[in-house]
């Protein structure tokens, strides 16, 4: 089920009632019940894998705690890791290394002939994959007790509102929450309705207002001028950022009115000033992930320098892995570690360059900010496109900078409306950079005109979510 | 309980000033619309001295530069071509015309527009209000869409025709042509021939309209206007088609009239030196009737 379907307005105040008049026991079976009412809405068969992929874990998280003798515990988590890849191994990635296998052996001059199967992507896989392995994770380190209840461990594993595409809530989060009994909070309430509604302008107002003009200039580059598709690069940043932040949003939005915290998962990531910063500021919760279970595994920044930049590439070439099951993604994770290297390395020298200059720290963090952004669009570039030759085929073309009127833009005023559209997210991001209070007579101003934007410049053709893919 | 009570006076009131804002709302982008300048905003304003009348898709617009047409006839023109726009549109358009201001002279279809699906339906939601054709061609395709725009009424605006008549506030929107020529290697491109197709539904409308139009005393013309020698059109389908869809009619076919690449700013889309250059052409041809 989508969070912009007719179905979802159905479902959402079904599920509330069925919450907010229910207590214990019976409160967890409403949310589990719902969430797989929810997920089954796209699929119904691959609850089964869902359910499988909770009940390994809860049992493996038991037997984790209940076990003394550590290799057995090394086993065991190896056993639960082994199965969460290899569930999102086969059904993302089979095809993948299959075809990469059979294209390496064409170049080799073997020519082996390696099978493909019509495999479907379950939605959320990624997602909710990574939720449980982290919980193995965090009982075999004994920084989490296993979960006893399976109930309540399945409704952690299921729990709608982050199942399909995050952000990823772990169990040392979400678990502790799921055995106490929320109260209906009349302040939470209000803020999780604003935020709703702010995810929803985010997702149907510019996301999906840009969604077309970036299509249609990823998919035909040679008929779109440098111009042109220099501005498809810029709307696709702020599509992909509207869209997830915005699905986040209304995630968190409908946990807090539900009493639970999801914390944040993204928070201004285009005024960076350094990947470093973007990285603390973009889908938080995988980069987190990333941190705790990759990068700081590997040894993180604890073996001198070239071991430092060793386990930043590592864990971004498998971050971008993680999106997708095709090589641009793969150079995407691999621009970024190259960034995050690369920062290590001037970053020193152009601070003192700075001092020396006396440069003002205003015109410093601008210009910063600007060339984190455009490198992110750069590597944006090999994100989006459905091959390298696609990614080129754009980049060069904007390189060339032939054509860059205005006049040679297709779609002007659907164009401007875009501009507009992020042009007026920057100022609210601007506007709200320092958290305050909000008196509820603001929030309905505020929830009000977000309804009034929604059917101003709403675009209600239905389009799914960008991290559904993943 | 107290808490719930109090979300749901909260939530009332926020319904309370949802629905006020969007009534006002509504009632000031009506204002705006209709004090436009944009195309159709003008067929339903009213008080259009018009001579000459345009109607076409895409190739409507960038064939028929209307500040051109004056300037050959001396006469009033008025392009009300839009992107996609397919005949029932049109005819319903047209009638609309009729029905807001003095008849014109001359009415020129772009007549390929018979092939064109039902594409811009969705757009007409913002004019739907102001014209029960319209309202009725919307509603067909889009019946879940136009019950709530009757609930929402700021849902309407919510359109490309908005933003239009936004964008044209001030001025007039007959100015809009492509300026670009067509790139070299589209020029060059592969040739592949094309055989358009007339929806039946086009025809239809087009055996309607044509007959309606002349009936009130006003010239229509049937024109198909040039394309670029990249893209090898197959017109006898049409012709045939509109032959059969409009007893009499006579279609003027322009499709291979232009060589030159200079006048196009893709395949099927003429600049506006190619539309000048075509219009010079309807002169010479006694089409149209233009000063010495």
């Amino acid at each position: 089920m989508l969070f912009n379907s007719f179905a979802f307005l159905i479902f959402l105040p079904l599920f509330m009632i069925g919450y907010w008049s229910t207590r214990g026991r019976a409160r967890l079976w409403v949310m589990f019940l719902a969430s797989l009412v929810f997920y089954a809405w796209w699929d119904w068969r691959f609850l089964f894998l869902l359910l499988f992929s909770a009940l390994v874990d809860y049992s493996l998280g038991l037997l984790l705690e209940n076990e003394q003798d550590d290799p057995a515990r090394h086993r065991l988590i190896v056993l639960s890791v082994v199965v969460n890849l290899g569930l999102l191994g086969f059904f993302k990635y089979f095809n993948f290394f299959a075809d990469s296998a059979a294209q390496l052996s064409d170049a080799l001059g073997l020519h082996v002939t390696w099978t493909t199967l019509r495999i479907v992507l379950p939605v959320g896989i990624s997602f909710y994959v990574f939720k449980t392995m982290s919980y193995t994770i965090d009982v075999y380190r004994r920084t989490q007790r296993a979960e006893h209840d399976l109930l309540r461990f399945a409704t952690f594993v299921v729990f709608f509102p982050e199942l399909v595409a995050g952000p990823i809530v772990r169990a040392s989060r979400l678990l502790p929450q799921l055995h106490r009994d929320h109260r209906f909070d009349y302040e939470r309430a209000l803020s999780g309705l604003t935020l709703i509604c702010a995810g929803y302008v985010r997702k149907v107002v510019v996301a999906d207002s840009l969604a077309p003009l970036v299509d249609v200039r990823f998919a035909h580059p040679e008929a779109h001028s440098a111009l042109s598709l220099l501005i498809g690069v810029y709307f696709y940043a702020f599509q992909i950022y509207c869209d997830f932040s915005g699905y986040s949003s209304i995630a968190i939005g409908i946990a807090r009115i539900l009493g639970f915290d999801f914390g944040i998962n993204f928070d201004r990531p285009y005024f960076s000033r350094s990947f470093s910063e973007f990285w603390t500021r973009w889908h938080i919760s995988l980069s987190s992930w990333l941190r705790d279970y990759l990068y700081i595994p590997l040894g993180g920044n604890r073996g001198g320098t070239l071991f430092t930049f060793r386990n930043l590439m590592i864990t971004m070439l498998l971050g971008g892995l993680w999106h997708g099951a095709r090589w641009t993604f793969v150079a995407w994770g691999g621009l970024h570690g190259l960034y995050l290297v690369s920062q290590r390395l001037i970053g020193p020298a152009y601070q003192r360059v700075v001092k020396s200059l006396r440069v003002p720290r205003a015109a410093s963090n601008a210009f910063l900010i600007l060339l984190v952004f455009h490198l992110t669009c750069f590597a944006w570039v090999f994100f989006r496109a459905q091959s390298f030759q696609n990614a080129w085929q754009i980049l060069t073309s904007i390189a060339s900078m032939q054509d860059i009127s205005f006049a040679s833009v297709d779609n002007k005023i659907l164009v401007l409306k875009g501009a507009m559209l992020i042009a007026g997210l920057l100022f609210v991001e601007v506007l709200t950079l320092r958290p305050r209070e909000i008196s509820p007579a603001r929030r309905l101003a505020f929830a009000a005109s977000c309804i009034w934007i929604l059917l101003l410049f709403g675009s209600f053709s239905g389009n799914t979510f960008i991290y559904f893919q993943f | 309980m107290r808490e719930a009570k109090r979300f749901a006076v909260w939530f009332a009131l926020l319904a309370i000033v949802v629905i006020a804002g969007d009534r006002i709302g509504a009632f000031l982008c009506s204002r705006v619309l209709l004090g436009s300048q944009f195309r159709f905003s003008r067929v339903y304003r009213g008080g259009s001295n018009a001579e000459v009348l345009v109607i076409g898709d895409s190739r409507g617009v960038h064939s028929f530069y209307a500040p051109a047409i004056e300037q050959l006839t001396g006469r009033p023109a008025l392009n009300l071509s839009f992107n996609s726009m397919s005949m029932p549109i049109a005819e319903a358009l047209l009638a609309d015309y009729l029905d807001h201001n003095p008849k014109p002279r001359m009415v020129l279809i772009e007549t390929t527009c018979v092939v064109v699906d039902r594409g811009l339906v969705s757009e007409l939601r913002t004019y739907a209000g102001l014209s029960k054709r319209l309202e009725a061609l919307y509603a067909r395709e889009h019946p879940h869409a136009a019950a709530a725009g009757r609930l929402f009424r700021l849902l309407p605006y919510d359109s490309e025709f908005f933003l239009r008549a936004l964008m044209y506030l001030r001025r007039s929107d007959q100015d809009w042509i492509n300026r670009n020529v067509i790139a070299p290697q589209l020029a060059a491109g592969p040739r592949g021939r094309w055989s358009p197709r007339p929806h039946p539904e086009n025809l239809e409308s087009l055996g309607r309209l044509v007959p309606m139009l002349q009936s009130r005393g006003i010239e229509v013309q049937l024109l198909i206007a040039p394309y670029h020698r990249s893209v090898m059109v197959d017109m006898n389908e049409i012709i045939q088609s509109v032959k059969r869809s409009v007893p009499g009619a006579h279609v003027l076919n322009y499709a291979d009239a232009i060589e030159d690449s200079r006048y196009f700013a893709d395949g099927v889309h003429m600049n506006a030196d190619g539309s000048e250059a075509f219009l010079r052409m309807l002169c010479r041809d006694g089409v149209l009737r233009c000063r010495s």
